[in-house]
């Protein structure tokens, strides 16, 4: 007999961690000067360093990014070197400790305890490369920012974002035939869901492309082609895509900051998407037109039972 | 005469790592298959046996091998879950994309169906981030997967895509499954087909199956068997199969005997394998192409 009220025949939910966007990326480089204006002409201001590492905080908008110079302490994670290295995604979601451990379950690999003294214990597992995915539920009243980080004194802890621009994705390059095991992690570990061949965005729309069960961010997955297939496998994330309502308006006021898009026959700015040429040795960065986001509602994405 | 396709077990042979690396190499063999035993057994390091692999110009087919994995619950789960990152993390450290992962013959492990599948898949969740890919093969002397067939339908229920299965031709051959059991498996499921012969006319036994296998395998076309073997791996093209054969030949005799003179003779089975029974001379499409040796 059916029973609408039988628990255990409930389907696992949508949103099986309660993710709730990207709380910060982080690039590693042992240039986080040179980095560090890269981010400003783009828009972002330094805004506070952590207390006991090397590692600086920017900010635009609703978005963080960290750079990390501090030497490797764990093994198959990223050495600082000058080329300035995506190095971690941390999302938001509902219960870190819940999230971790559900991910160890299944077959994440941990990350040992780095915390010093009096410091946040951010749990997190390895992920493509050497690049690693935290889990953070401290994102709310206060962030993981306000206890591991020391603001830098008479700055605007909150500058506004150039023309809207938000996180809107991250792509990951892939090894040959990679593409079904990455889908299978993201989707199984974290609740992502692949999206139809026929919805695209931007102007770079090679791949497969994952939706957080948030539905505030993507994964773009892209294979290699030409000659590269024949290469070692090189599997990392390898750029970040911002979403913005006014992609022309948001190219021409970074232009006018410093910042050199593509113009190509094939890749070049339009009202749906651009790509920044490559700075400091690869570091791109891409725009997409995206409808600007409804206010961020109170209270955290609740864990959906 | 393209020889990509068979590979030859390293344990087979005796002597040093290096030794058997070269005379592998010596006789035209461009793949490996390499055993955990001989990287951490190596008399100077895990470090050197790792360059020896790596500057062998061999491309690792596989590390062999996990046991007993699946099943177990608690404490001795998370021990099991440590052992097996261990060896992902060799297998990475050689360049192999392959991990052989061998059906539980423990008699502590559970026989649930969903936990097993369970299991499996949070063995290749662990391995997908280093591109290694679970090949998992049922064991005669296992309580739950004993075959092929059997650990297909697990493989089916964890539904991974880097999670396959390694079948041995030994295990087919001695245990007498129909060929046509080989019509229910979809070939991309398969990640590794193991070859070997034996003296023996006739198994009675599953001692007598595991005694064999662990001693007295002989290479194709030496044993009593070689019409079966060949049927066997035709079938195998016939449903589509196209990744890669290794020479899985235990056999104490071979031990004793120097690894060039060993080698000459996998390589005359892969001669007779190619040559008269596959007729191969191009190769295969898609598959994987011998990658350079790339420093550690």
């Amino acid at each position: 007999m059916s029973n609408a009220t039988d628990r255990e025949s409930v389907p696992e939910s949508p949103n099986p961690i309660g993710m709730d966007g990207i709380e910060f990326i982080e690039f590693t480089t042992s240039k986080p000067q040179a980095l560090g204006g890269v981010l400003e002409r783009m828009g972002f201001r330094p805004i506070a360093r952590h207390r006991s590492r090397e590692v600086e905080l920017y900010r635009q908008g609703a978005m963080n990014i960290v750079i990390n110079s501090q030497p490797a302490d764990i093994p198959r994670t990223v050495e600082p070197i000058e080329r300035p290295i995506l190095s971690a995604i941390a999302i938001r979601v509902h219960d870190a400790d819940a999230a971790f451990r559900r991910a160890l379950d299944l077959g994440g690999w941990e990350i040992p305890i780095r915390a010093q003294a009096l410091e946040l214990n951010i749990p997190g597992i390895h992920g493509v490369g050497e690049s690693l995915i935290y889990f953070v539920d401290r994102y709310d009243e206060f962030s993981i920012f306000d206890i591991d980080f020391r603001a830098i004194p008479g700055v605007d802890p909150n500058p506004p974002a150039i023309a809207g621009l938000d996180f809107f994705g991250i792509v990951q390059y892939v090894g040959v035939n990679r593409t079904d095991d990455w889908s299978e992690f993201y989707t199984q570990v974290f609740g992502f869901k692949t999206i139809p061949d026929e919805v695209r965005f931007g102007i770079m729309p090679r791949g497969l492309l994952l939706q957080s069960p948030c539905r505030k961010f993507y994964l773009q997955l892209i294979e290699p082609d030409g000659t590269a297939q024949f290469a070692p496998m090189e599997e990392h994330l390898q750029r970040i895509g911002f979403g913005t309502p006014d992609v022309i308006g948001a190219a021409n006021q970074l232009e006018q900051r410093g910042i050199e898009f593509l113009a190509t026959e094939k890749v070049h700015t339009s009202a749906r998407g651009a790509l920044t040429k490559a700075l400091l040795g690869g570091v791109m960065f891409e725009l997409v037109h995206a409808e600007p986001r409804e206010p961020r509602e109170s209270g955290k994405a609740a864990a959906q039972p | 005469m393209i020889f990509n396709d068979f590979g030859i077990d390293i344990a087979t042979l005796a002597g040093s790592l290096e030794t058997r690396l070269a005379a592998a190499r010596e006789c035209g063999f461009t793949q490996g298959m390499i055993s955990a035993t001989d990287i951490v057994g190596h008399p100077t390091s895990t470090a050197a046996a790792v360059r020896a692999i790596r500057d062998s110009g061999l491309r690792v087919t596989g590390l062999e091998a996990l046991r007993d994995f699946e099943g177990l619950s608690g404490k001795m789960h998370d021990y099991k879950v440590d052992v097996a990152k261990s060896m992902l993390e060799l297998c990475s450290r050689i360049g192999g994309r392959l991990l052989l992962t061998e059906a539980s013959a423990s008699i502590h492990a559970e026989v649930d169906a969903d936990k097993i599948a369970r299991d499996l898949r949070k063995l290749a969740i662990l391995a997908l981030p280093m591109g290694i890919r679970i090949a998992f093969k049922g064991l005669s002397w296992s309580r739950t997967v004993k075959n092929f067939a059997a650990a297909a339908d697990i493989i089916s229920l964890a539904n991974c895509p880097n999670l396959g299965l390694a079948i041995d031709a030994f295990d087919v051959i001695a245990a007498g499954v129909p060929l046509d059991d080989l019509d229910l498996i979809f070939p991309q499921q398969i990640f590794l087909v193991q070859l070997s012969d034996f003296m023996l006319q006739e198994i009675r036994s599953t001692e007598e199956q595991a005694a064999t296998a662990a001693h007295f395998r002989v290479f194709p076309g030496e044993g009593a068997h070689s019409d079966q073997l060949a049927k066997f791996i035709v079938k195998l093209e016939e449903i589509g199969y196209f990744g890669d054969y290794s020479f899985d030949v235990y056999n104490g005799d071979y031990l004793q005997m120097p690894a060039e003179v060993i080698a000459k003779r996998a390589r005359r089975a892969a001669d007779w394998l190619g040559e008269t029974v596959l007729r191969r001379t191009l190769p295969v499409p898609n598959m994987e192409r011998l990658r350079p040796a790339v420093p550690e």
